[in-house]
């Protein structure tokens, strides 16, 4: 089963009075376990894709899938449950709790979750933030890290639920490029390690070379799906 | 617990807003407990004293009156209520009663003389059974002479005046009086005579409480008083056979008036079996209870036994003294109200910028999982964590305010002492309902002010952990 189908999905909005046409029918498919970019310029419809298939934004037309389900005629409270269950997200601004710390901000998403004791959550938490690298900065708050750990943080809180999907927003935009390089090898290395569909967004062509798929947005339309190997 | 532990620290992450806020929270508990405590013992006070010194706690008066028995109603007095013994016997086999007084209210002259000329000063007074007056109301200490005699020594008629209405005298008329002097009173009868009567003053007294209405306020032993309003008449079981038929006959026909003119013992009326009768001229009747809460129960026993009485529980009957707490309760009640409104404004307002600068991370926890209600308890859980300590510190604070006043009571300033609680420092009671009542109202007012910022950040969609659009 696919992870992800939009099918002739379009979305506009109004940007004051001006009519924004941010996907102009856009069908795609991704499989479960790929590790694939978005790419395309600023404006180009990367942001709504994942928006769509982060299900917090719906389209205008067309429908979209996610393993199987059709979201977008969900409620509010039953996306919210889906998107807890069923998606990881990892923001181009990191959005890490200012007043929690590095282990309070990975285990948040299992607190709202709320199906797993105490012991499973430590258990759980303490795996992923090693496998970020973080296990010596356990009680930092997001002001006392780096950009580069930080992204960190947000992969491991991403990833605690054990999603389905991860979605990244330009996980790399506020970052330098070395470490940029250091977060994809990261992700890629988890995808492969965890299976995890990661689907991210950038238009730096240096991050794309990490991808196994490249899809390539302009103008709200695919311009190109290319697979690697 | 991760909400609580989010929304403490997002207070503390925040410490001069969320400071400002606690205070202006902390003020308005403080005055709330505080006011209230101070209206709720001065309301107590006020009744007590109102029930001790000048009403007990109901006045009985004539149903025939039009007006309500008041403290100042001398000019107008109320009907005389006749069968005052029948009354009084009737009150003091029931249960709940203490203590009954029956007085009148009345205005005449004292004639004295200055340089060999009368002069006739004005004098308003209670008439009294001295002594049953003096066991229910403590509310004159004497000066010089003493109660009519009620405390030790034989019982004496006469006035009684107050050592201001003396001094009153002396500065308009020129006249000082002195216990032991003899005066004339001078009345003015329903039948339009003016009645004098020798007497004696028999003492100068100064009020302990309410002395802005005592000090003008004199006292008559009901004798003289009846003596000089002519409260007079002849006693019924006295009136001949003859008479009594013969009124009897003149209620009825004509005829039968006629038929009296044949009756030879009606025309031979013996006037020597007739016996004088003092009236009372009583218009109230005090009554005081072993329990305050037993007046509805006994005005609707006097009612039930027809008696041709009216009551007027104790706030009535006390002019506008009891209105005063009344108002100043009021009033701290309203004042409250209008500080937390603006408390309330002020912290929907802090609320909503809070929201504003923490739209993304509002975002991020929608995008995350979060739901509406997740975000609800977050906020709530920041403004209760906020108020209510700062509330509970208030209420400590109040505690120790109420408790530094002491035994020795609040110092008032002396005139709204006697318009309060008849004078003196007011006594602070300790209550748990002010404490209660604040909490409460802090918690609704905290909850009320959260909603529309609730509203506002449960609208927050988790695009805008993206980056708003």
């Amino acid at each position: 089963m696919n992870a992800v189908e939009l099918i002739e999905a379009r979305k506009s909005y109004m940007l004051g009075e001006t009519r924004v046409e941010a996907l102009r029918g856009v069908s795609l498919r991704i499989e479960k376990g790929e590790f694939l970019a978005i790419a395309g310029p600023s404006g180009a419809g990367k942001s709504t894709i994942l928006n769509l298939i982060g299900c917090i934004d719906t389209p205008t037309e067309g429908r979209v899938l996610i393993d199987g389900t059709e979201v977008e005629h969900l409620s509010d409270t039953e996306l919210t449950r889906y998107r807890r269950r069923k998606l990881g997200f990892i923001f181009q601004s990191f959005n890490l709790i200012p007043v929690l710390n590095v282990y309070e901000n990975i285990e948040f998403p299992l607190l709202l979750q709320n199906h797993l004791s105490r012991q499973e959550r430590e258990k759980t938490v303490m795996h992923f933030i090693e496998e970020v690298g973080l296990a010596d900065r356990l009680k930092n708050k997001p002001n006392e890290l780096s950009g580069g750990q930080r992204q960190r943080v947000a992969i491991a809180r991403a990833l605690v639920t054990r999603p389905l999907i991860v979605l990244a927003d330009e996980p790399t935009a506020n970052l330098d490029s070395e470490t940029g390089h250091r977060i994809v090898d990261l992700m890629r290395a988890i995808n492969e390690q965890e299976k995890t569909t990661f689907i991210f967004s950038t238009h730096d062509e240096h991050i794309m070379e990490h991808a196994r798929r490249i899809i390539s947005l302009r103008d709200g339309l695919v311009t190109g799906d290319k697979a690697k190997g | 617990m991760v909400t609580l532990k989010i929304a403490l620290r997002s207070l503390l992450r925040r410490k001069s807003r969320a400071l400002t806020i606690g205070v202006l929270v902390a003020f308005g508990t403080l005055l709330l407990v505080f006011g209230q405590t101070f209206t709720r013992s001065a309301g107590i006070a006020s009744r007590e004293s109102i029930i001790d010194n000048f009403t007990g706690d109901l006045i009985l008066y004539s149903e025939r009156s039009k007006e309500k028995p008041s403290p100042f109603a001398f000019n107008t007095p109320l009907p005389v209520i006749p069968e005052v013994e029948t009354i009084r016997a009737f009150l003091q086999e029931l249960p709940q009663v203490e203590a009954v007084v029956p007085f009148a209210q009345n205005y005449a002259l004292l004639q004295a003389q200055k340089d060999g000329q009368a002069v006739e000063l004005p004098f308003i007074f209670y008439a009294i059974e001295p002594a049953g007056y003096r066991d229910i109301f403590r509310n004159v200490e004497m000066r010089q002479g003493d109660f009519f005699g009620v405390e030790g020594g034989a019982p004496r008629q006469g006035i009684l005046i107050s050592e201001y209405q003396n001094q009153q005298y002396q500065k308009n008329y020129g006249v000082t009086l002195a216990a032991g002097q003899q005066v004339t009173v001078l009345s003015l009868t329903e039948g339009g005579s003016v009645n004098a009567l020798r007497s004696e003053l028999v003492g100068l007294f100064e009020p302990r409480y309410f002395k802005n209405v005592f000090n003008y306020i004199n006292f008559v032993d009901m004798e003289s008083y009846a003596s000089l309003y002519n409260f007079t008449g002849v006693a019924a079981d006295s009136l001949p056979e003859s008479l009594t038929r013969g009124l009897e006959a003149s209620a009825g026909d004509e005829e039968a008036i006629f038929d009296l003119a044949e009756d030879e013992d009606f025309g031979r009326l013996d006037l020597s079996s007739l016996r004088s009768e003092t009236l009372s001229g009583y218009t109230m009747i005090a009554v005081r209870l072993a329990d305050h809460g037993a007046v509805d129960e006994v005005i609707a026993r006097v009612t039930a036994a027809g008696l041709g009485l009216k009551a007027a529980r104790w706030d009535e009957a006390s002019g506008f003294f009891a209105r005063i707490s009344s108002g100043l309760q009021a009033f701290i009640i309203l004042a409250t109200g209008l500080i937390f409104l603006i408390v309330a404004f002020i912290f929907m307002n802090t609320l909503i910028i809070n929201i504003v600068e923490r739209t993304s991370e509002i975002g991020t926890m929608r995008a995350l999982g979060g739901e509406k209600r997740f975000i609800r308890g977050l906020f709530l859980a920041e403004t209760l964590l906020l108020n209510i300590p700062f509330s509970l510190a208030a209420m400590l604070l109040s505690l120790l305010a109420v408790l530094a006043t002491g035994a020795g009571g609040l110092p008032l300033p002396e005139t709204i002492s006697q318009y309060l609680i008849g004078g003196g420092p007011l006594a602070l009671r300790l209550a748990a309902a002010p404490f209660l009542e604040a909490l409460g109202i802090v918690i609704a007012v905290s909850i009320v002010a959260t909603l529309y910022p609730i509203r506002v950040a449960t609208g927050i969609s988790p695009l805008a952990a993206m980056g708003e659009r």
